[in-house]
């Protein structure tokens, strides 16, 4: 359904994207993990072409992003990393009159807006300015704009950052029922249980590059390890001899903060007894734990 | 053209796609007549009393001024281009800045609709507010006996090319404003000067020789001489220059705004 090739940005000398290439089924929900930087939002505002590419190619439904912007736009719902509300107009009049401009008629455009305002729990808001709605609300609002004309792909730009875990989880359920409607998702984010919970499949970015892409299952058994032991120390000496220990072995000692992390590359639990001075716990590896495993840096910045 | 190469969003010879210029032009009916009760001071009312008080007022000091019949009638035509002039200014300057800068425009362009469709839109919605502030200020010197109801009709084309002039000017301010105090260059570089020195309140003869042509240069002055041979009803070639003059300006400025629309929203 999306279909990146060689894709590159250059803004002057920065290389916001790099020569990436992914391709997202129908029906397939589909992440770009990374920080802040990675690449992620300019890749989807070129998508929704609202930035020329600097060479490579998209397409969407087979039609090339480049040539055919408009047609592009007129099978993808796009929720920009702002909300992009208009604070001129009531919550029901952004939702008709987007839809009135995306090419419904005044009235299905009014039927439409009050439909996706009821799925997303918004229906009492509707006489409401948009400035009087809370961040959460406002971020369901841009999803169920996005959603108006029932577009059969959807990219979604960082859906929850900003968001306290409460409204977070609520966009979440949304995403997951949009998803069992057989939508295509794109989707963009920074936080790793997000990309862990609905995405069938993702890329790691960082620099503007794909670092690695697949199911987040696959991804952390690869790189992590179902487990991964986290070693807590103050002796030099303790992790000197770690560091010794890991050594030609498949498993990579990550210290990065207060703690040092090591990650496996066969799947299978770093063995760490009979280590003096340290303290080590074992936990479920993650998504985060891909990302230190390929950058060697921790996915928040925050 | 490679204006339009540089966007992937549009040539300048592919279709115009109606539904992009109502559906703005809707937007922006809708809210401002939500606040209708405020906007309407800016229309009629701020006009309506600079009206009043240049014509009574200054009138009262003016025994004779060249091509009318009174101070007041020589003004009336003047104080409404300038009028209509502010309008279609601000909309697309600080109204189009604010759009820029909450992203409106760029959730506008996440549906099938290209800058150039988007300042029609705009421009559309600037003429339509310089033809309301006209109409309504009109009406109210046609009710004071300072200009008569047939001409004022007649001044409603200089309102359109006016809303059409200033509604694309505007755009080179929004399009190019780092920050919001910015835009006050609107108003000390652009209206307020020509407001003053476009032949709206003294004929441009009594200026001094070397500035004559720079007073006939500005973009008001052809709207405020076309304004008044309506008014006035000695309408002669020299009308006919002015409102060519303007449709020059529209086919100069238009490109230049989407141009520069263009490199603010598509990045």
């Amino acid at each position: 359904m999306i279909r990146v090739t060689n894709l590159y940005k250059r803004f002057g000398d920065i290389h916001a994207v790099n020569g990436i290439s992914f391709e997202v089924k129908k029906g397939e929900t589909y992440g770009l993990l990374g920080p802040n930087g990675a690449g992620k939002t300019t890749t989807m505002r070129m998508l929704s072409a609202l930035s020329p590419l600097t060479s490579g190619s998209i397409t969407v439904g087979g039609i090339d992003v480049t040539k055919h912007g408009r047609e592009v736009r007129k099978i993808l719902g796009v929720v920009t990393q702002h909300d992009g509300h208009d604070s001129g107009l009531t919550v029901l009049q952004n939702l008709s009159l987007h839809g009135y401009l995306e090419g419904l008629s005044l009235k299905q455009a009014k039927v439409r807006a009050v439909e996706v305002l009821t799925f997303f729990g918004l229906e009492d808001r509707a006489g409401a300015n948009v400035y009087e709605l809370s961040g959460g609300m406002k971020r369901r609002l841009a999803i169920s704009r996005a959603l108006l004309t029932q577009p059969p792909v959807v990219v979604l730009d960082e859906p929850t950052t900003g968001l306290d875990p409460q409204s977070r989880n609520r966009v979440w359920e949304q995403l997951a029922v949009m998803k069992r409607a057989g939508v295509t998702v794109l989707m963009s984010t920074h936080y790793m249980e997000e990309a862990a919970t609905l995405c069938d499949r993702l890329a790691i970015m960082d620099h503007g590059r794909i670092l690695d892409e697949g199911a987040p299952d696959a991804l952390v058994d690869q790189h992590a390890g179902e487990e991964v032991a986290q070693v807590r120390t103050e002796s030099e000496t303790a992790l000197a001899a770690l560091r010794e220990r890991l050594a030609d072995t498949p498993y990579r000692l990550h210290e990065v903060g207060a703690m040092a992390t090591v990650t496996s590359e066969n799947g299978k639990r770093p063995d760490l007894t009979g280590l003096t001075g340290v303290r080590v716990t074992y936990r479920q590896g993650n998504l985060e734990d891909v990302f230190l495993a390929l950058t060697g840096r921790e996915l928040r910045d925050e | 053209m490679t204006l339009a190469a540089a966007d992937n969003r549009s040539s300048w010879t592919s279709a115009i796609r109606w539904r992009s210029v109502t559906g703005i032009w809707l937007r922006h009916w809708t809210s401002y007549i939500r606040y209708w009760k405020i906007t309407i001071t800016w229309v009629l009312i701020e006009p309506a009393v600079a009206l009043v008080a240049v014509g009574f007022g200054i009138g009262q000091l003016v025994v004779e001024v060249e091509g009318a019949n009174s101070y007041a009638e020589f003004v009336t035509p003047g104080i409404i281009m300038g009028s209509a002039m502010f309008h279609a200014l601000f909309e697309t300057s600080w109204n189009a800045y604010h759009r820029i800068d909450n992203q409106i425009y760029e959730t506008q362009l996440t549906t099938p609709i290209t800058v150039f469709e988007l300042t029609l839109g705009d421009v559309a919605w600037a003429v339509t507010r310089s033809l309301m502030t006209t109409v309504s200020v009109a009406a109210f010197a046609v009710a004071l006996g300072w200009i008569d109801q047939w001409s004022a009709v007649g001044i409603l084309i200089p309102a359109v090319l006016s809303g059409m002039v200033f509604g694309t000017m505007g755009f080179f301010f929004a399009a190019t404003a780092p920050y919001t105090v910015f835009l006050s260059l609107v108003f000390t570089l652009v209206a307020t000067p020509l407001y003053f020195f476009s032949g709206s309140f003294f004929p441009i003869s009594v200026l001094p020789d070397w500035v004559e042509p720079v007073a006939w240069a500005m973009p008001l002055t052809p709207a405020v001489h076309m304004a008044r041979g309506f008014a006035t009803n000695s309408l002669e070639f020299s009308h006919l220059w002015s409102g060519l003059y303007m449709v020059g300006m529209i086919l100069v400025f238009w490109p230049i705004a989407v141009w520069l629309m263009r490199r603010r929203l598509i990045k």
